[in-house]
Formats: C-alpha cells, structure tokens, sequence
C-alpha cells in the first residue's frame, strides 16, 4: 500500500510538472487569441477561440507590424552565420582534436573561455566597426559579429565529437594516401554528422535569440531581426496591446520549439560544450 | 626546411589559422578596441574621445548608481544560483526515478532555456499582470492580495529572480540528471543492503559524487546570470527606481541610452575582470577536458 501510494505521489508531481511547464507557453498562445477588451474582461482567459479574431491578430502581427519580414532577415541571418561559422569551426576542431602541437590545450581553453565575454563588452565597438567598414545597418554587419559569437561553442560542440572518433581511422586513411584535408571532409565529416547538426542548432537558436548587438547595429525598420523586431513591439517601458503582445511571442517563439524536438538529444552535450563528457 | 617554411606548411596552420584570424579580428581587437574606450570620454558614436587616463574609472567607483548595480547584480546571481541549484538537483534526483513519460515532462521543462529572452519577459509581464494576469488570479483565489509585482522594488527584483530561476534551473537539472544517469549502481544498491536511509545515501554517495558537476552548473550558470541583460531588458527594464538594475543593464543604459561610450566600456570591463576571475576558478576545479572523474 506504502508503496501504491507513493507511486500515485510521483506521477501526480511529474503530471503537474507537465502542465506548469506547458502553462505559461499555452497562457501566451491563449492570449495571442483574444480581443483586446476580452484580456481585460476575462480572467482567466476562456478556452474560446474566435476565429476570425484570430486571423485578424495574426494578420496585424505578421504582416501590419512586419513580423514576417523580421522571420525572413533572421532566416538569413541565422543561415549566412552558421555556415560561415561551421566552415571556420569544423578544421579547427579537428586541429584541436587530432593534431599535437604546442599550446593546443592553452588555446582551446582560451577560444572556450571567449564564450564567458559579456556581450555588452564588445557590443559598442562592433557596432563602431562595422560602422567604419560602412556595413551597419545590413546583414552583413550583423552577420560578421555573429560569426565570432558562435565560433566558440561550435568548436567546442565538435571537439568533443571529433574525440570519440578513433583515431585508427584517420591513420589507415592517411596510409592510403589520403591528404589530411581529404581525411576530415571524406572521412571525418560523415562521422561527426550529429556533432555539425548539434552546433548548429545551438548557434542558430543562439543567435535568433540575440538581440543586444541588433539593437546597436540595425536602423532600418525593414532589417529588424526577430528578437529585435519583438523587442521594440513589446519593450517594457511603454504601455502594449496584450494581445498584440502575446502573438509576438508566439511567433518568435514558434520555430525555436521546432528546432528544440530536433535538439533534445544532444541538449546536453551543447549545452556543455567542453565540459561533461 | 627552415621553419618558416615548416610553420606553411604545418596542417595546424591550415586547419586553425581562419578560425584563429577570424576571432582575432572580431572577439579580441573589440575587446581592446573596449579597452581603450573606457579610458576616452567618448560621448558620441563619432570615434575618435578624448583621452581620460582611469578618470571614467574614478567616477565609477565614486558613483552611487555604480554601487547599487553592482550589489544587485550579487544577490541576483547568488540567489538565482544557489535557488537553481537547489531546485535543479531536486528535479534531477526525481527524474532519476525512471518513471514512466518522464521523458516527455523532461522535454517540457527544458524549453524555457531555448526561447528569446525578451519573449520571456513579455510572458511573464503577463503572467504576473496586477489586474488580468494569471498568477496574480491564481494567488487571488487563496484570497490573498495579489501584489502589483512591477511596481515596488522588492517585488520586481522577486520577480526578475524569480523568471531567471524559471528559465534556467533547467540546465542544472538536465546537466546533474545526465551524470546521475551515468553514475554505477552498485554502490548504490551495496549501500541499500547495509540500511541506509535514503537521506543518508543522498548526502554521503550521491552528493559527494555529483560534487564536480554541481560547482560546474554552478560557475556556468553564476558567470551567464551576471551578463544577463536580455532578460531584464524585457522584463522589467531595470526598475522600479533601479531596484533591478545590474551591472549588464546599468553599462547598457550608459551605453545605449546615454551614449556616454567611454564610461559603459568602464563598467563592461570592471565586468570582464570579476568574470576573468570568475573563469580561472572554472579552470581550475572543473578538468575541462582531461578525463573528468574517471
């Protein structure tokens, strides 16, 4: 009976840990549903759904307030930093991974340490930069930062997955006749596919996220990137329309929770990239 | 081969030198760049201030507001911390338990960590609305009076700590579960055989065994909550009366708001200095890459 009680203990806590971790998120959904007059009048929220409010606040989000076009810049973004980031990462894991030279462990330390820079240290002279190089205010000019801001965890990311790699191999490739860089892009590469899809995911989620650097580096209104396009339709210092409010957060939040199925299994070795192993 | 020649021909060269060039250029000469900054009075994004000596450095030390950030960016750190830890580890040792769809409430949990932090901020400014939002319902029905959460300074800096809690002990919890997944059983179920009890097996095996992963958790999440701004941005934008505002926000307001460039780079390097100190003390107990307690 003990034993029957505490069984029915631990599922109810672990049922009610379900539903509060999905509350707030089905809260702002329910929200982002809602007329203006009927956030106010209904507390809570009831689980009606109007359609055509609906459309009509997602058509305002989308397009009135030009949270598409913001979805669009930081798809491009997103994409034009990881792949330039990957390109640059990929050869230096590997470097750090296989090779023996002098300071390799000093170095990879160092390049894993930039990753604990607080933002707001260089955000102000990479805006200045990238004013003096004449490419603020475009993709470019967020796309160059961004590049560096994930270099170190997807190094990290893919040392560790170099390192479960036997090195056997690479030597009987070598043998072969192989050159060094055919090893990691015909050999390597296939075999660290999860690693290359764990960084990336990681480095685009970070910089969808990213917002400090955007709100120095970007002007135009049509460039906003999506955090930053939420940012200024939600600030805290001015008064919102909840509704309003609450669709943006969903369609920020959206395609990171689409991206996260495909994360979860490597959750924790991106998230300590360099450490637990 | 002389060495010259040896150093261009060298794989490291190579496979290292873009990624190297690249951070060079854009993570350490802005850092300089930074450095330089916060000995100039630069007051607009024009380039070129004049030069100061440690002046910005001196009224910094000098200045109430710089105080005041600085005592609240501890207690936000060490109490989100230390709260994280506590509640992270409680959710590791339940899911530890192996119950049936844990694995789904795990993905659950998980997701506060993932999403935009403006956005957070933004869900609970609605959550904890004085007038509509759904805790403060909530703590109405106890038929307690549900605080005005963002207008008195304790209860913003409640809420902040509050928030960053919520979306970050998900990364202690899933960092210590992964260990305790890894731990050998053995001991365990030899200590169940000699009656321990099971606080006993909690402070005597357990603990001591996830002790290294636990300072990690704790250095990571302590050096990520110090340069939080993000979350603060959105959430309470550093008020009421500067009852939230930390060192990140208070460099970002000096920076941004004000344009007083050489004095935000002041404070971000006063920042990068408890963060240098911050990152040895990582180095130094957690073996990053060599073998970890094996």
């Amino acid at each position: 009976m003990n034993q029957f009680v505490r069984t029915v203990v631990a599922y109810a806590t672990l049922f009610m840990l379900g539903v509060l971790g999905l509350a707030p998120f089905a809260y702002m959904l329910l929200l982002s549903t809602k007329r203006r007059i009927e956030i106010v009048a209904q507390v809570p929220p009831e689980l009606s759904f109007n359609f055509e409010t609906i459309v009509k606040n997602y058509n305002e989000v989308l397009f009135s307030l030009g949270m598409a076009s913001f979805i669009l810049n930081s798809l491009i973004v997103v994409g034009l930093s990881t792949l330039i980031a990957l390109l640059l990462a990929t050869p230096a894991a590997y470097a750090f991974s296989r090779l023996r030279f002098r300071s390799n462990h000093g170095l990879a330390n160092w390049i894993l340490s930039l990753r604990f820079m607080p933002p707001i240290a260089i955000a102000v002279p990479l805006f200045l930069m990238m004013r003096y190089g004449g490419i603020e205010d475009s993709y470019l000019g967020l796309v160059l930062p961004y590049v560096s801001f994930s270099l170190p965890v997807i190094i990290w990311i893919l040392i560790g997955f170099f390192d479960e790699v036997p090195s056997e191999i690479d030597d009987a490739a070598l043998i072969d006749g192989c050159s060094r860089f055919g090893v990691l892009w015909r050999v390597l590469l296939p075999l660290v596919r999860p690693g290359l899809a764990t960084a990336s995911l990681f480095s685009a989620i970070f910089i969808w996220n990213e917002f400090l650097l955007a709100l120095y580096v970007i002007d135009s209104h049509e460039l906003q990137t999506i955090a930053l396009g939420a940012a200024t339709l939600v600030s805290a210092q001015r008064p919102i329309d909840w509704h309003i409010a609450a669709g943006v957060g969903v369609t920020t939040v959206v395609p990171i929770l689409v991206f996260s199925v495909f994360v979860q299994k490597y959750l924790v070795r991106g998230l300590t990239a360099g450490a637990v192993k | 081969m002389t060495s010259t020649k040896k150093l261009l021909v060298s794989p490291v060269l190579w496979l290292l030198g873009p990624a190297l060039v690249y951070l060079i250029l854009f993570a350490i000469f802005p850092l300089f760049y930074s450095l330089r900054l916060s000995f100039t009075q630069l007051v607009s994004a024009t380039g070129e201030g004049s030069w100061v000596g440690f002046g910005n450095y001196v009224s910094l030390f000098a200045d109430p507001l710089f105080w005041n950030a600085a005592v609240n960016s501890f207690w936000f750190v060490s109490i989100s911390v230390s709260l994280e830890l506590v509640l992270g580890v409680a959710l590791a040792l339940f899911f530890n338990l192996g119950l049936r769809g844990s694995a789904v409430v795990r993905g659950i949990l998980v997701l506060p960590m993932l999403i935009t932090p403006i956005v957070v901020g933004v869900m609970w400014r609605a959550l904890l609305n004085a007038d509509w939002g759904l805790i403060s319902w909530l703590i109405a029905q106890f038929g307690i009076d549900p605080p005005n959460w963002f207008s008195s300074t304790t209860h913003s800096f409640v809420a902040l700590v509050a928030v960053e809690v919520w979306q970050w002990t998900p990364f202690v919890f899933i960092i210590v579960f992964a260990r305790l997944q890894t731990l050998p059983q053995d001991v365990f179920e030899a200590v169940q055989v000699d009656g321990a009890s099971a606080f006993q097996t909690f402070r005597y095996i357990t603990l001591p065994l996830l002790k290294a992963t636990i300072i990690f958790a704790a250095v990571f999440r302590a050096v990520d909550a110090f340069r939080s701004f993000d979350l603060i941005y959105g959430l309470t934008f550093g008020g009421p009366a500067r009852a939230t505002t930390t060192l990140s926000f208070f460099a970002f307001q000096n920076g941004f708001q004000f344009q007083n460039y050489g004095y935000s780079a002041a404070i971000s390097y006063v920042m990068l200095i408890i963060l240098a100190v911050g990152t040895v003390i990582l180095f130094r107990y957690v073996n990053l890459r060599v073998e970890q307690d094996q």
